[in-house]
Parts: structure tokens; sequence; C-alpha cells
């Protein structure tokens, strides 16, 4: 179908942009998600704001305090990003799962943590490295823990008038293991499960552990109890029997909800085993 | 889709039940709601504008209210249509005493239909879920009380 008319406008500074999404406009950062909903008339924005032309949202950059992602930078970017797969593999990786390579190549990591996507695979894996999000509104930004960020279901902190610019992870050391695993929807990709878990290894056994989880519930979350029982026994399958605890899980027709609590549970097992495997 | 669930609110018993059945305080309550208005005894019009990621829908319906049980349990029927879809829901709500106030199951069908089924599909239960949770988040609100814990999504 073709989208109902809107207006178009592709500023080239970031004050110009804050300007229009402060007067309603919606931001176009990608479009992978907004444009189908677009052609199918479910979305009918009136104005556009494409924001590929402000600069200073493309980019990775390393920094004292982390690793700063422009909101622009596209998953193919951050897949193969060499600063990223040396210092912070686990979301060079995951991003590698997003989609198809299409949706990769314009596709970005602003663009998709706002919509917020309750199954996308960003939010396991910035759970799991606690990452930071910044947003800017006309006259100031505020940095947010990606839990504050993510309220709900398509729902994130963002207030009208702000955009997201980048996206803050740590660093890894070099002997952390890493892992995202992801059990999918075979025709959209999106995870109907996924977990990403970052491990370093203290006296043989797990030392310190993250875990974030994605497409189980209502909104990603870090499933603090199984690091905290796999930090404190080294029991894997007991950690990973955990990660449902809790949780009111999806139902839909790919997946009821006990079967997707027990894939949860299996698919945390396995991202376990393999980030363990990858610690040095 | 069967929906079903509970929450608890911070107030007695007939206060809930009170509540659950107030024309304003539904409407307020209602996420989108901008019109419900008494058409017949137990029976409301209404209008809601949903607006969930990008998507945007006007919704214009009814409301019925029916197998009154006071303070136990009542019925709810609500239908609405727009143009991304229609929607059926029928369900019963049961208040039940709690430790902190009461506790409120509801149990129901729900057909949505339309583009907003056909393409919306996999995220039809945990949106209705969330617009559940967001209605007894703002009916508390209403009510004054402090807002209590929802059922866990998480584990933080």
């Amino acid at each position: 179908m073709i989208p109902q008319d809107f207006e178009y406008s592709a500023p080239t500074s970031l004050e110009e942009a804050l300007a229009l999404v402060g007067g309603g406009a919606k931001v176009l950062a990608g479009g992978m998600s907004l444009i189908p909903l677009m052609k199918l008339r479910l979305a009918t924005p009136e104005h556009l704001v494409d924001i590929r032309r402000v600069p200073g949202l493309n980019g990775i950059r390393q920094a004292a305090d982390g690793i700063h992602i422009g909101a622009m930078t596209t998953h193919y970017e951050i897949e193969s990003s060499t600063v990223l797969r040396a210092h912070c593999p686990l979301l060079a990786e995951t991003a590698s799962h997003i989609g198809d390579v299409q949706v990769r190549n314009v596709g970005t990591i602003g663009g998709s943590i706002a919509h917020c996507d309750p199954a996308a695979d960003y939010p396991a894996a910035l759970f799991a490295l606690e990452s930071q999000v910044r947003l800017a509104r006309a006259g100031g930004e505020r940095t947010l823990g990606f839990g504050d960020f993510l309220v709900d279901t398509f729902t994130t902190a963002l207030e009208p008038g702000e955009i997201v610019t980048e996206v803050i992870v740590p660093a890894e050391s070099s002997h952390a293991g890493v892992s995202y695993q992801k059990m999918q929807q075979p025709a959209s990709g999106f995870a109907l499960v996924g977990a990403a878990v970052r491990i370093t290894r203290a006296n043989g056994g797990a030392g310190f552990v993250r875990v974030g989880i994605t497409g189980l519930a209502s909104k990603a979350y870090r499933a603090t109890e199984v690091e905290n029982i796999l930090e404190s026994t080294g029991d894997i399958d007991k950690a990973a029997a955990a990660v449902a605890d809790g949780v009111e899980a999806n139902s839909d027709l790919n997946a009821s909800a006990g079967y997707r609590s027990q894939m949860a549970r299996v698919y945390t097992a396995r991202a376990l085993r393999a980030a363990l495997a990858r610690t040095s | 889709m069967k929906l079903a669930g509970h929450y608890a609110v911070p107030m007695g018993r007939e206060r809930a039940y009170e509540l659950l059945q107030n024309p304003g305080v539904l409407a307020r309550a209602m996420p989108g709601c901008d019109h419900l208005a008494l058409i017949a005894p137990d029976e409301y019009e209404m209008r809601m504008k949903m607006v969930i990621s990008s998507i945007q829908g006007l919704f214009a319906g009814k409301v019925r209210i029916a197998d009154r049980n006071w303070p136990e349990s009542f019925r709810l029927i609500v239908e609405g249509s727009g143009k991304v879809g229609f929607m059926k829901g029928d369900g019963v709500l049961r208040l039940s005493p709690a430790d902190a106030g009461t506790e409120v199951r509801y149990e129901g069908d729900v057909q949505v239909g339309g583009m907003i089924a056909s393409v919306g599909q996999r995220l039809l239960d945990t949106t209705s879920r969330f617009l559940i949770r967001k209605f007894f988040e703002k009916l508390v609100a209403e009510a004054g009380g402090e807002l209590p814990q929802a059922a866990p999504a998480t584990q933080a």
C-alpha cells in the first residue's frame, strides 16, 4: 500500500532536528519498523524528520567512559566494527542476529531502541552490558541507564521533543566471555526468546555474570536471579532454570507462555555455557 | 485470544467494585479514552485513541456491564472498531479480599481482527496485557492510593 501523505524534512543540524521533533514531527531513524507500518497505514505521521544527515549521530568512538555508538549507526556497522568486535563483542554478535542483511544495512541502533519492540535483539545485550542511553532535547541532554530508558512494551523514557543521540557500552576485559543465543521466528527473525550473557572467570568458575533476556516478557530485563545463582553456586543449569521465575511470559501463535519460558531456560543455559567456554 | 490475569489494588473490595463501575473513573483509567457516555442502563458509548509505538488508532465502540454480583464479580463486554481493525471482548472480573486490599482477577476472551490483527499477531498478547496494566495503574491513581507493584515482569 502507499502511505498517507506526509511532510518530509532532512535537517543537517541537531538543533534543527530537535526543533522539528519538538513541534510534533516523528523521527525517521532508518525506518525498518516505521516504513512498513506507514505502508499499511497503521502509522500515519504527518511529518517525518529524517535524521540521517545530522552530523555527530553516526559512528563508533572509544572514550575513557566506554564506547560511544551514535544513534544512527546501522546494525551492520555495529556487527562489523573492529572496535566493537575487539572491545564489546556481545553487541557486535547481537547486531549480527537482527533481521536480514538489508535490514541491518539500513536499520539503526537508535531507531531500534526508541521503537522498543519487546522482541528486539539489542535490549538483551544492552541489559547485560549495563549500557547507558543519551537523549537530547532543545536546550539540554540527559543520560539514562538502559533499565530506566526502557519502560515497557513499545514505551521508553523518551519525552515528546527528545531524541536518542547515542548508546554507551563498556569496553570489555579481554578475558571476558560473551554469547547471544536466540530462538528466532523463522519469517521475521524476531526473537521468541534471546539471552545475552557476559562472564568473567574467577577461581576456575564464573566470577562476574551479567544476563539480559529479550522476547520472553512484555519488556526485556536483566535476569539478576540467574546472575546471583551462577556467581554463588557455579551451577549453570540451576541458574538458567531461574530465568523465567516471577516473569509473566508472552504467548502468541508461535510460542505459548509455558513453551517460551522453557525455551528461555534452554537458551539461557546455552548462552551461559558458550560464554563461559570463551573466557580466558 | 484468551486473556487472564490478576492485579492487586490497595483498597477495600467495595471501594474497588464501585470504582470499576464509575464511568468517570473508567474514562480516565482506560488508556486513550476520550469519550464515555451512558446510552442505556449499564451501557456506554466510548471513543479511544490508542497510541502504541508508531501506531495510532481511533476506536469507537460500546462497553456493557452485566451479571452484577456486588461486590464479588461482574461481566464486562466491550466492542470497538476503527480504521486499523476491530476488537470484541467479553470477560468476567472477580474481586476478592487480599492482604493489602483487593485482588482483581480477570478472565475473558478477546477477538481482534482487521489489519492490526493480521500484521500485529505476535504483539497482541503483550500489548493487551500492557494496556490492562496501565488501566489498573491509573485506576489506583484515581483512587488516590499508592501505586502497587504490578505483576512482576522483571527480577530486578
